[in-house]
């Protein structure tokens, strides 16, 4: 879940579909959909439809992380960083 | 080839996942388009597979779809090829009368006073299990259509059925016992029924409550 929390959360503001979010973080459609299922019945992502940018295509739905999935993102990242330096100084 | 049976793959995708999943099925199906697109839908539509079942069985209402099937595909087919293969067996009378003599009572000598009787009913007693062997198809399919008023209908058809066979092999001083264990299977059969109805019911009270909750 975190490399996808990571992948939403470099775009934030974005609305990203699921096959790009595959493509980028490398997970496969049985792994990427339950975690997405996941992280919208917690309330981290909200979902929507929207219109392709190709005429003639059906809608696509796309996902972004919520205040409290970018809230997640964020702790997730300072407690990353943390470890990283307590690492390089151990 | 391979994208057509990537189609059929999504198009079981969207009937495994239920009401509360709906739209997450729309959602994969219109992603696989892109996939497609992109040459690689039989991955894409096998993951999505891979998640409903895994999905399905997280559900109470996946895991009843998938009780259901267990049920039908693993209990009611093969007792119905059971009893179409006992009706090849009485076929099998036609070919010859020594035959016979393997669906008598043990220690039964044949007796010419029965015989005529015993080889008139074999077209009977074929039809019979051919009949049980078509109603627990029927079952099967009502089971997993879940219309428990024709699983009531069918079973109470084939205790019927059951019935006579007895009274009719009994009668005839042939070997019942087949009919005895159809009998025991049966009521395996009617508790894991019993059991798929219960687990039914306590779904849609639950759904009923979350309504009312609203």
């Amino acid at each position: 879940m975190l490399i996808l929390l990571g992948a939403l959360a470099a775009k934030s503001q974005q609305w990203r579909h699921g096959y790009d979010l595959m493509k980028e973080t490398g997970l496969s459609s049985g792994t990427l959909y339950p975690l997405l299922m996941r992280m919208a019945d917690k309330g981290l992502i909200e979902s929507e439809w929207r219109e392709p940018a190709q005429l003639g295509r059906p809608a696509r739905h796309a996902y972004r992380l919520t205040t409290a999935g970018i809230a997640l993102a964020r702790a997730n990242e300072r407690s990353s960083a943390a470890a990283l330096g307590r690492g390089v100084f151990a | 080839m391979t994208e057509a049976v990537s189609r059929a793959l999504m198009v079981i995708v969207l009937h495994c996942h239920g009401a509360s999943r709906r739209e997450w099925a729309h959602a994969m199906r219109a992603e696989f388009d892109v996939a497609a697109a992109d040459g690689k839908p039989f991955a894409f539509a096998a993951g999505c597979l891979f998640a409903a079942w895994g999905g399905m069985l997280k559900l109470p209402e996946g895991r009843h779809v998938v009780a259901t099937y267990a049920i039908a595909l693993g209990l009611l087919i093969p007792i119905a090829a059971f009893q179409f293969a006992l009706a090849l067996g009485f076929s099998s009378i036609f070919a010859g009368v020594g035959a016979f003599s393997g669906f008598l009572v043990p220690g039964a000598s044949d007796n010419p006073m029965l015989a005529w009787s015993q080889l008139g009913a074999v077209p009977c007693l074929l039809a019979l299990w051919l009949v049980l062997g078509m109603a627990h198809l029927r079952l099967a399919w009502v089971l997993i259509e879940r219309d428990w008023a024709r699983v009531v209908s069918v079973s109470a058809f084939i205790g019927a059925v059951l019935a006579t066979l007895f009274i009719l092999m009994t009668t005839l001083l042939l070997d019942v016992t087949f009919v005895i264990l159809q009998a025991a299977v049966m009521v395996i059969e009617v508790m894991a029924l019993l059991i798929a109805a219960r687990q039914q019911t306590r779904l849609l009270l639950n759904s009923g409550s979350e309504i009312s909750a609203i």
